[in-house]
């Protein structure tokens, strides 16, 4: 019996027994799992390791009170089933809880590479061993401070009362290198690249431990900066630092109907420049999130969230649609170890036409941020933090790379203060990003 | 179950760990005086940690049968072998530590499992609700429960033989305040190891949903602080946060051995004379602090480890693979979070000793300035020490005396400069961690406080 009948009939026993105890409506989502990582720490191999489990997440409904209870423990699943029933008894009733009603879609292709199930723990060591030669042919002042190759293989499953009866294998690669250059007592900041592939051979870490590495070494030597008041271009891994959670905050149905959220109440409303279009595609080909169908069994699609700089659209789940009336946007995330909440897939920034050389061409003073350490208030929308491999630029070029220097604004204001984006986009971590050009951003040097 | 381990562990060629973990939790959210989450989850496994070749193997399963557990300590001992082949630095030994042999309860007079679901959930609704009657400007509430239960058996081929407990109940309350469009939010969270009783007495729910209330619609009117060097004094939320996230990570031995600032400096002045710096098991000062735990996940007896003395480095905080490395005792500082991580370096309570002087001479110690609470949104800090916290509540303090409350304020710098800055240190002490969780590669229950300081540090703020 293979991994996605053995899970599905795993499923279908849990919404009977959960049923035989009480239960009005009943969803079923779990998670079949076989991982495999290795880790670089100190430029040296670390611990390598496997770990499987078996994971099964019941949401119980009765008369609308609803209960969540999960387990790893499969000779135990009529008690979780119990407990499901038990917790939702005990709960206030919400007429917005309901489950996802079954509709017709085709599976996504190569979510899963068969050749993924003889990838082994040695093959993982083998791409760590290569991050570390990469790194030692760029330069010997460079140590990869961190690394990580992970492998998950991963068999999903729902099924619900409605009718859902779904499940989807898929397998995963994703790998990161930490670089760091030291040069006797100088130390560079530290640079971060990641990259993923669902296939074996669409592996490739080497351009991931070469990025990081080239932007260690590009930030040795870096010397204090300059307090102004002005033009900041944000890197792909900034943007995804700075932006990227707080449209997830945003445009998030829950914290609307919460009223957290200011651009809940705007849609159709302009809260950014026009240059600005944002999209989340959860068939994304090749994306990180990519997966057929979300965590409550709707499948996946792509959904425009700010249009030209008009909020569009809100992402939902089946909770929220219901209880704003609108249509289901396939949003709703999470494991089977939790309760479905709503977050984007595969979200990216629709890139603009002038390269990054461009956008800092006609810049007198201003600041490169290629990694952004500090918080981003997704709720008032203030941003702080310390500008990390920054460089100064000056009449058009990057002058120097510059330490100490924090950066700090509001996301809000500076979204309708855009004045560029580019060509080039990278991918940080699920999302698909370009640089941003910021104006009016506040930069004091230590 | 621990018989069973121990004869595995005893037919085993060469050094393994095992480590039997059982944990139930349960989680109770309510937001808008609605029900958002009632859950619970059980898992339980066995993660094996296998030594070959002077290279450690890891695997997890949640087959506890016998031949289950054997496949993974096979799983362990191949990762391992799999990496000896390319692995520079081979692991010399471990060192011998004293063991904690034998059952270790937890220590409460009132446990989470004689409070039933219904009395938990009205406690949260009650609290929510209390926010969003808190302020005609509040806009969103929520309020949440979470307990977690641990089981743990350790057993070690060299004799750690551990049955141990732990039970943490944690609350977090937020507010949501609006004005003219702008919104501003509040929050608190508390967490400790212990019972029912323990977590509310310690910090009433009640006076959390009060002061989230009050910092959300403050904010909402408050200016920008200007960026730049100050003098500040730091409540104890602060100064754990500073103990735990910028000096504690520099002294975790594998990040020490990684290149951190701390790495040459045993024995040196790193810290102000009025500094002394300690990471504990144990609760000193005041009970039930988060990270206090009798027994690490090597099966080691956790001890109260001296980092700094009246400013000088005295030690770092050690597994047995570093103790050995570095020729000294282990400290107890070997955690993993569920029985799928391996065990790596993590603090417990971490906290600065108090001094002898009173909050309000600290305060009216400073002619222009700040005094800052907790950690707000967003922190980090690299293993040179370099941090930046958003901090929760920040008040300009002038001629002496504290007055307007200011938004957005960030706290950044060096934290060994910050600590040689300080100039005086309160009497108080207090724990203040929050809902207290560490992340580093893995989460971790730790705690963190001390007392009041008052040092100089650069504010992020808006040129």
């Amino acid at each position: 019996m293979n991994n996605e009948t053995q899970l599905r009939e795993r499923c279908r026993e849990a919404l009977e027994l959960t049923k035989r105890h009480g239960a009005d409506e009943v969803e079923i989502f779990a998670q079949m799992s076989h991982a495999i990582s290795a880790d670089i720490e100190k430029h040296d191999l670390q611990t390598s390791s496997s770990q499987e489990e078996t994971m099964i997440g019941i949401r119980a409904l009765v008369n609308q009170q609803v209960g969540f209870a999960c387990t790893n423990v499969l000779d135990e699943l009529e008690t979780t089933c119990a407990d499901a029933v038990n917790l939702a008894k005990a709960s206030p009733k919400d007429e917005n809880n309901v489950l996802s009603e079954p509709v017709p879609f085709e599976s996504l292709p190569d979510l899963y590479d068969p050749k993924a199930e003889s990838f082994s723990v040695s093959d993982a060591v083998q791409q760590m061993i290569l991050m570390i030669e990469t790194a030692d042919s760029i330069d010997s002042r460079l140590i990869l401070g961190g690394g990580t190759f992970a492998v998950n293989l991963q068999t999903r499953c729902i099924v619900n009362t409605r009718g859902i009866d779904l499940a989807e294998n898929s397998s995963l690669f994703t790998y990161y290198a930490l670089a760091t250059a030291k040069d006797g007592a100088k130390v560079s900041n530290m640079a971060f690249h990641f990259d993923a592939s669902h296939s074996v051979d669409g592996i490739d870490v080497v351009p991931v431990a070469t990025r990081a590495c080239q932007d260690a070494l590009g930030s040795l030597g870096a010397v204090q900066g300059e307090s102004f008041v002005g033009p900041v271009i944000l890197s792909p891994s900034a943007v995804q630092a700075v932006l990227v959670n707080l449209f997830a905050f945003q445009l998030n149905a829950k914290n609307a109907l919460r009223g957290s959220s200011r651009w809940g109440k705007a849609l159709g409303e302009t809260i950014a420049h026009p240059s600005l279009t944002v999209i989340d595609n959860g068939r994304m080909p090749g994306g990180v999130a990519t997966e057929s169908f979300d965590r409550e069994g709707m499948p996946h699609c792509e959904l425009t969230l700010i249009d030209s700089g008009v909020a569009a659209a809100l992402m939902h789940n089946a909770y929220t649609a219901v209880a704003m009336n609108v249509a289901n946007t396939s949003h709703s995330s999470g494991s089977a170890r939790s309760t479905p909440g709503i977050s984007p897939t595969n979200l990216s920034i629709r890139p603009g036409e002038a390269s990054k050389d461009e956008l800092i061409g006609d810049i007198k003073q201003g600041l490169l941020v290629n990694r952004f350490s500090g918080s981003s208030n997704p709720v008032s929308g203030d941003f702080s933090g310390v500008a990390k491999a920054a460089y100064l630029i000056k009449d058009g070029k990057l002058d120097r790379p510059v330490s100490g220097t924090l950066i700090a604004g509001n996301v809000f204001e500076a979204l309708q203060n855009l004045s560029g984006m580019s060509s080039e986009t990278e991918r940080v971590f699920a999302a698909t990003l370009p640089y941003l050009r910021l104006e009016g951003v506040s930069v004091t040097a230590e | 179950m621990q018989e069973l381990l121990e004869r595995i562990a005893a037919r085993s060629s060469g050094w393994i760990e095992l480590r039997f973990q059982g944990r139930s939790t349960k989680q109770i959210a309510v937001r808008n005086g609605e029900l958002e989450e009632s859950s619970s989850k059980r898992i339980q496994g066995i993660g094996v940690r296998a030594l070959v070749d002077g290279v450690f193997g890891f695997a997890s399963t949640t087959d506890l049968t016998e031949q289950g557990i054997l496949r993974t300590v096979e799983a362990a001992q191949g990762a391992a072998r799999t990496s000896a082949s390319a692995k520079k630095q081979r692991i010399k030994g471990l060192a011998a530590a004293s063991f904690g042999v034998g059952t270790f309860p937890v220590a409460t007079d009132d446990p989470l499992d004689a409070h039933p679901l219904e009395e938990k959930l009205a406690l949260v609704m009650r609290i929510d609700e209390r926010v969003r009657r808190g302020s005609s400007s509040i806009v969103s509430s929520s309020a949440s429960y979470a307990e977690i239960q641990d089981e743990k058996i350790i057993v070690t081929s060299d004799g750690a033989r551990t049955h141990l407990f732990v039970s943490i109940p944690e609350f977090r309350v937020m507010a949501v305040a609006q004005k003219n469009g702008d919104q501003c939010f509040g929050n608190k969270s508390n967490s400790v190891a212990g019972g029912w009783s323990d977590l509310l007495e310690l910090l009433p729910p009640e006076e959390m949903a009060d002061y989230a209330v009050r910092m959300a619609v403050e904010q909402l009117t408050a200016p920008h602080p200007p960026g730049g060097l100050a003098t500040v004094v730091l409540d104890p939320g602060l100064v754990g946060v500073l103990s735990h996230e910028a000096i504690g990570h520099t002294v975790e031995a594998d990040i020490v051995l990684g290149g951190a600032i701390t790495a040459d400096k045993m024995n040196e002045k790193v810290a102000s004379e009025l500094i002394t710096m300690i990471d504990s098991g144990g609760s000193e000062h005041l009970p039930h602090a988060t990270g206090t735990l009798a027994v690490d996940d090597e099966g080691v007896v956790t001890r109260k480890t001296t980092l700094i003395e009246n400013g000088v480095l005295r030690s770092y905080l050690h597994n047995r693979e570093t103790a050995a490395h570095f020729g000294v005792e282990p400290t107890g500082n070997a955690r993993a979070f569920e029985y799928s991580d391996a065990p790596i370096i993590r603090m417990r309570n971490t906290y600065i000793e108090p001094g002898d002087t009173s909050i309000e001479d600290l305060i009216a110690g400073v002619d222009d300035g700040y005094y800052m609470c907790g950690l707000g949104f967003g922190g980090q800090a690299d293993s040179n020490a370099e941090f930046m916290f958003g901090v929760r509540e920040a008040r300009r303090i002038q001629n002496g005396k504290v007055g307007e409350l200011v938004r957005g304020a960030t706290l950044t710098g060096n934290a060994f400069d910050v600590l040689h800055s300080v100039d005086a240190v309160g009497s108080d002490f207090r724990w203040d961690l929050g809902a207290g969780t560490c992340g580093k590669s893995q989460a971790a229950k730790v705690d963190a406080g001390g007392p009041h300081l008052r040092c100089k540090a650069m504010i992020g703020g808006r040129q």
